[in-house]
């Protein structure tokens, strides 16, 4: 059952590993937090299931930009 | 592709389509000079980012000796090292250059302009210049001579761009962004000509930026013959670390809350000489 109700979230991740293989590799960029955005989004997914995990990791999308700190920043 | 079916992205399409109309039937543009008209409101969009991007890189630089050690002390030990620089980072108030959203913002445009290029067709007047450089930009850039030339300016201006816009001192990450326009010349080449042109622009303004803004972080006080003090072996390490000292310019209050994450490294240093 639990495996089923992961099915979402693995989906998202599977997003983020589409951006990751496709745009991503494009555009390279380095992220100024670590783990970095995409990383991210993969833990915030795996722990939060992906609608939590979507909202978590587009703040922290939104918090990579010039004028944050960047740091350390794990998914809580 | 999948991407067509999330339906913001067929309205951002039509969007882009009358921006390129309006350049071109309004302001009298050619196709392909509408489409760097295009990169170009963009990246001046973009320009406000682009400003605070040089005040931390400015910032990165009064850094550098300090973050040079940090490196070295765990060298072994890739996470651990990331992991103690972005300490490093946030205790001294730094603001690491790079960051996702500015490359993110671009990318919507970048989606819309593929599919406009790939659904639409954009009738004759495409021209770059004189030559026919590139006459249909809806075309595919393998069947035209200018696309050639604009892949091999791709390619240089991708590498160039990384040059100046990595932020990271990875060595291994910077020689991968290095080597990845290469392989991903072949798949660009199947692309739209106009897409490879977003491209070429865009990159060629990031070189650009990249060019002014080393010129004015020279100009920031932070000599690199004192940084290359902190390159000779660990002993001196305390030394290089009085001279980076003496070095930064003391106005700013970040300096002074340098100090106490320094002081407790040395204390560790001694502890482990005895």
């Amino acid at each position: 059952m639990s495996a089923v109700l992961r099915i979402p979230a693995t989906l998202g991740v599977g997003l983020v590993w589409l951006y990751r293989l496709t745009l991503g590799a494009l555009f390279p960029t380095t992220c100024k937090y670590h783990p970095s955005c995409s990383e991210y989004a993969v833990q915030a997914l795996h722990h939060h299931g992906l609608v939590r995990g979507s909202i978590l990791a587009g703040w922290r999308l939104l918090r990579c930009n010039p004028w944050s700190r960047g740091g350390f920043d794990p998914v809580r | 592709m999948i991407l067509y079916t999330i339906p913001i992205i067929s309205q951002l399409e039509t969007v882009m389509q009358h921006v390129l109309e309006w350049f071109h039937n309004n302001v009298g543009l050619t196709w392909a000079w509408s489409i760097v008209a295009v990169t170009v409101v963009v990246r001046m969009i973009l320009v406000p980012l682009t400003i605070r991007q040089i005040h931390s890189m400015q910032n990165l630089q009064k850094f550098a000796p300090q973050m040079k050690e940090i490196q070295k002390k765990y060298k072994g030990d890739k996470p651990r090292q990331n992991e103690e620089l972005m300490k490093f980072y946030r205790e001294n108030n730094i603001n690491p250059a790079a960051s996702c959203l500015p490359m993110l913002l671009q990318l919507p445009v970048f989606i819309a302009l593929y599919y406009t290029l790939k659904h639409e067709q954009f009738p004759q007047g495409a021209d770059l210049s004189w030559l026919n450089f590139i006459h249909d930009i809806s075309a595919g850039t393998t069947t035209q001579w200018g696309g050639y030339i604009l892949l091999v300016v791709y390619v240089a201006s991708q590498m160039a761009s990384t040059l100046f816009m990595a932020a990271t001192a990875d060595k291994t990450q910077r020689t991968l962004f290095m080597i990845m326009p290469l392989f991903f010349v072949f798949i660009i080449a199947r692309f739209p000509a106009g897409l490879v042109l977003y491209w070429v622009t865009t990159n060629l303004w990031t070189v650009g930026q990249g060019l002014i803004t080393r010129r004015l972080v020279s100009k920031a006080p932070a000599p690199t013959v004192e940084r290359r003090s902190s390159r000779t072996p660990p002993k001196d390490d305390g030394s290089s670390e009085n001279g980076a000292n003496r070095e930064s310019p003391p106005p700013t209050p970040a300096p002074a809350a340098t100090q106490r994450p320094r002081q407790v490294r040395r204390k560790k240093k001694r502890t482990s000489r005895r």
